[in-house]
C-alpha cells in the first residue's frame, strides 16, 4: 500500500515538473525539453520491438521519418488542414508502412531482421533525397504553416506561441507512452514478452507469432511516427539527414542500450541522458558522437542492463542495509 | 474411439527417413506410452503430430478430423498440449506468468487491448489454482529461470497442461531427473492426467510399466509393437530389439 502511495506521489511531482518547467528554466531549455521528450517517445517505441519482443531494427527512423514527412506534406498540401488532423495523418502513415513491410520481416528474426530495416530505411533516405518534387530532396519540408489547435466555437490556441505549443507536445507524447505502457500491460503485452523469451512455446501455446508481432510491429512504427509528426511540427522542418539518416536509426538504440533494455523507463532515462551531454558538449565541440560512443562503451563494459539497471542495483543494496 | 491416429506417415530430413510408415493410434482416455533406443524417431514422431513439420507423406487425424499440416497453435486450439525434452519455458516470466500463458489461450484472452492482464481476476484464481496443484506456489513470482531442475521441469510439464487439452503429448517428461524427483514427477503426471488422453515419450521402463496402459514401441522410424504392458513385456521383436538389451 505504501508503495502505492510512493509511486502517485511521484507521478504527481512528475506532473508538477513538466507543467511548471518553462517557467523554471526558460524557453529556450523548454525547446530542449521538446527535442528530449520527442526522443524518449522514440526510443520507447524502439524498445517495444527491442526490449519487450526480442527484435533489433536498425532502421527505426523509416517509421520516424515518415510520421514526419506525411505531417509536413499533409500542413503543406491540405488547406486548413487542422493540428490533429496532420498529427494522425503522420500516425496512420506509418502504421501503414509498418503494415506494408510486416509480412517480410515478421517471419525473421536476428541479423536478419536488423539488416532488413537497414535496408528499408536506406531505401526510404534515398526516396526521400531523390524524389525532389514531393520531399524537397536535400532540402526538406520547411516553412509549412502550424495550425493553432482549434475546437469550433469553444477554443482556439496558438501553436506558434513556443509555451503553447510545448503543451500540446507535452500531452501527445506523454499521452503516446502512456499508451504504450499500458499495452505492455495488457494480454497482448504479455504474449509480446513471451514472444521474446521463447517464439516457438507461444506458438505451442496456441497464440499466432507472425499475427502477434505484426500487431505489437505496427504499433512501434505508428508512435514512432508520432515522434516524427510532432518533431515536423516542433522545428518546421523535415529533412532526410534530420529524420531518416542513419543516425536517426542508431539514436535510439543507443539511448536503449544506456537508459536500460531491460526496462520501460530504460530509454526515456536514456534519452534523458543523452539529451543532456548532446546540449553540453556541442558548446565545446561538435564531435558529440565522440563522448556519447564513449559512454556507451562504459555503459555496455559495467553496467549492461543500463541506467535503470543502476538505479534497480542501487534500490536494491540500499533495502538489503536496512 | 481412437483420439489420435496417424495413417501410413513418412517424415525424412533431407534423404534421412526418419519415420516410416507408421500407423500410431492411440485410444481416448488411455496413458499411451511411446518407447524405442535412441534415434528411432520418437520425437520426430510428437513433431509431425503437433505441427512442427509437416510429414513427407501420410496423415493424421486427431478427434477423427484430418489436421495433417496444422500449425501447432491450430493444434492446440483444438485440444491438444505438449512438453518438451529440452525444457522450454519464458525464461524470464515468472511462473506464475508461464502458467498464466496457457490460462489466456484458453479463454482466447488474446489481442486484448484495453484491460490490465493483473487485473483479470478469474485468471488470476485459476492460475494460482492451477499453481497450487502442482506445488509451485511457493515459487509463484520465481522466474522460471532460477527454478530449480525439478521444478523447472513440472513446470514445463504444466504448462503442456495449463490450456487444458484434452490430449496432452509429454516428451520425456523426467529426463535428467533423480529417482527421487522422478519419483515425485510421475505422480504428478499421473494426478494431472487423470480423465485425459495421454501421450508418453520415456526412457525408464520402471515408469512405462507402471503409468502406461498401452504401450508402442517405435524402432528404425516405424513401429515394432503395440499393445498392453503385458504384452509388450512379452513379445519376441521388443525384447530382440530393445528390452533385451538393456536386460543383459
Amino acid at each position: 500500500m505504501m508503495n502505492r502511495t510512493v509511486k502517485w506521489v511521484f507521478w504527481a511531482a512528475i506532473l508538477v515538473f513538466v507543467s511548471i518547467y518553462p517557467k523554471l528554466f526558460g524557453i529556450y531549455f523548454t525547446n530542449v525539453f521538446v527535442n528530449f521528450a520527442i526522443f524518449a517517445l522514440f526510443a520507447v517505441s524502439f524498445n517495444l520491438l527491442l526490449g519487450f519482443t526480442g527484435l533489433l531494427s536498425f532502421g527505426h527512423a523509416m517509421y520516424f521519418g515518415m510520421g514526419g514527412y506525411a505531417t509536413a506534406l499533409a500542413l503543406v498540401h491540405i488547406p486548413g488542414c487542422p493540428l490533429l488532423v496532420a498529427l494522425l495523418i503522420g500516425f496512420v502513415s506509418s502504421v501503414i508502412l509498418a503494415l506494408l513491410i510486416c509480412p517480410i520481416v515478421v517471419r525473421v528474426s536476428g541479423a536478419a531482421f536488423s539488416m532488413l530495416h537497414m535496408a528499408f530505411a536506406q531505401l526510404m533516405y534515398v526516396l526521400a533525397l531523390k524524389l525532389r518534387g514531393i520531399t524537397g530532396g536535400e532540402d526538406g519540408i520547411g516553412g509549412f504553416p502550424i495550425p493553432a489547435f482549434r475546437i469550433p466555437g469553444i477554443v482556439s490556441i496558438d501553436m506558434k506561441n513556443p509555451l503553447n505549443f510545448y503543451y500540446f507536445a507535452m500531452i501527445v507524447l506523454v499521452g503516446s507512452m502512456w499508451v504504450l505502457w499500458f499495452f505492455t500491460k495488457t494480454p497482448f503485452g504479455q504474449i509480446m514478452v513471451s514472444v521474446r523469451d521463447n517464439a516457438k512455446r507461444v506458438d505451442y501455446m496456441g497464440f499466432k507469432v507472425p499475427q502477434t508481432k505484426a500487431v505489437i510491429y505496427a504499433f512501434a512504427g505508428g508512435f514512432a511516427g508520432v515522434a516524427g509528426a510532432i518533431y515536423a511540427m516542433f522545428n518546421d522542418l523535415i529533412s532526410a539527414d534530420g529524420a531518416l539518416h542513419i543516425m536517426v536509426s542508431f539514436a535510439p538504440i543507443l539511448m536503449t542500450m544506456v537508459g536500460g533494455v531491460a526496462s520501460f523507463f530504460g530509454p526515456i532515462c536514456g534519452a534523458g541522458i543523452f539529451g543532456l551531454i548532446t546540449e553540453f558538449t556541442t558548446r565545446y565541440t561538435e564531435r558529440v558522437e565522440l563522448v556519447s560512443g564513449v559512454i556507451l562503451i562504459v555503459v555496455i563494459l559495467f553496467f549492461p542492463l543500463g541506467f535503470m539497471g543502476l538505479v534497480r542495483f542501487i534500490k536494491e543494496k540500499w533495502f538489503t542495509k536496512r | 474411439m481412437n483420439i489420435l491416429e496417424t495413417k501410413s506417415l513418412y517424415h525424412d530430413f533431407k534423404g534421412l527417413k526418419v519415420l516410416f510408415d507408421v500407423n500410431l493410434q492411440v485410444r481416448e482416455g488411455e496413458r499411451h506410452a511411446i518407447i524405442g533406443p535412441n534415434g528411432a524417431g520418437k520425437t520426430t514422431l510428437f513433431n509431425v503430430i503437433s505441427g512442427t513439420y509437416r510429414p513427407s507423406s501420410g496423415a493424421v487425424f486427431f478427434k477423427e478430423k484430418e489436421v495433417t499440416g496444422f500449425k501447432p497453435h491450430e493444434m492446440v486450439r483444438l485440444g491438444m498440449g505438449r512438453s518438451f525434452q529440452i525444457t522450454s519455458t519464458f525464461s524470464r516470466l515468472t511462473a506464475f506468468q508461464n502458467i498464466r500463458m496457457g490460462v489466456l489461450s484458453r479463454r482466447g484472452i488474446r489481442f486484448n487491448l484495453f484491460r490490465n492482464v493483473d487485473k483479470l481476476d478469474d485468471v488470476t484464481r485459476e492460475t494460482d489454482e492451477k499453481l497450487k496443484r502442482i506445488n509451485l506456489h511457493g515459487e509463484r513470482n520465481f522466474p522460471a529461470s532460477v527454478l530449480s531442475y525439478g521444478k523447472h521441469r513440472s513446470l514445463e510439464v504444466s504448462m503442456a497442461m495449463a490450456t487444458d487439452p484434452e490430449l496432452v503429448m509429454l516428451d520425456e517428461p523426467t529426463a535428467g531427473m533423480s529417482k527421487q524427483e522422478t519419483h515425485y514427477a510421475i505422480g504428478l503426471i499421473r494426478r494431472l492426467t487423470e480423465g485425459k488422453t495421454a501421450v508418453i515419450i520415456e526412457h525408464d521402463m520402471d515408469v512405462v510399466f507402471s503409468l502406461a496402459d498401452r504401450i508402442t514401441v517405435l524402432h528404425l522410424g516405424t513401429i515394432l509393437a503395440s499393445g498392453p504392458p503385458t504384452e509388450i513385456r512379452e513379445s519376441r521383436a521388443v525384447k530382440d530389439a530393445y528390452l533385451g538389451e538393456m536386460e543383459d
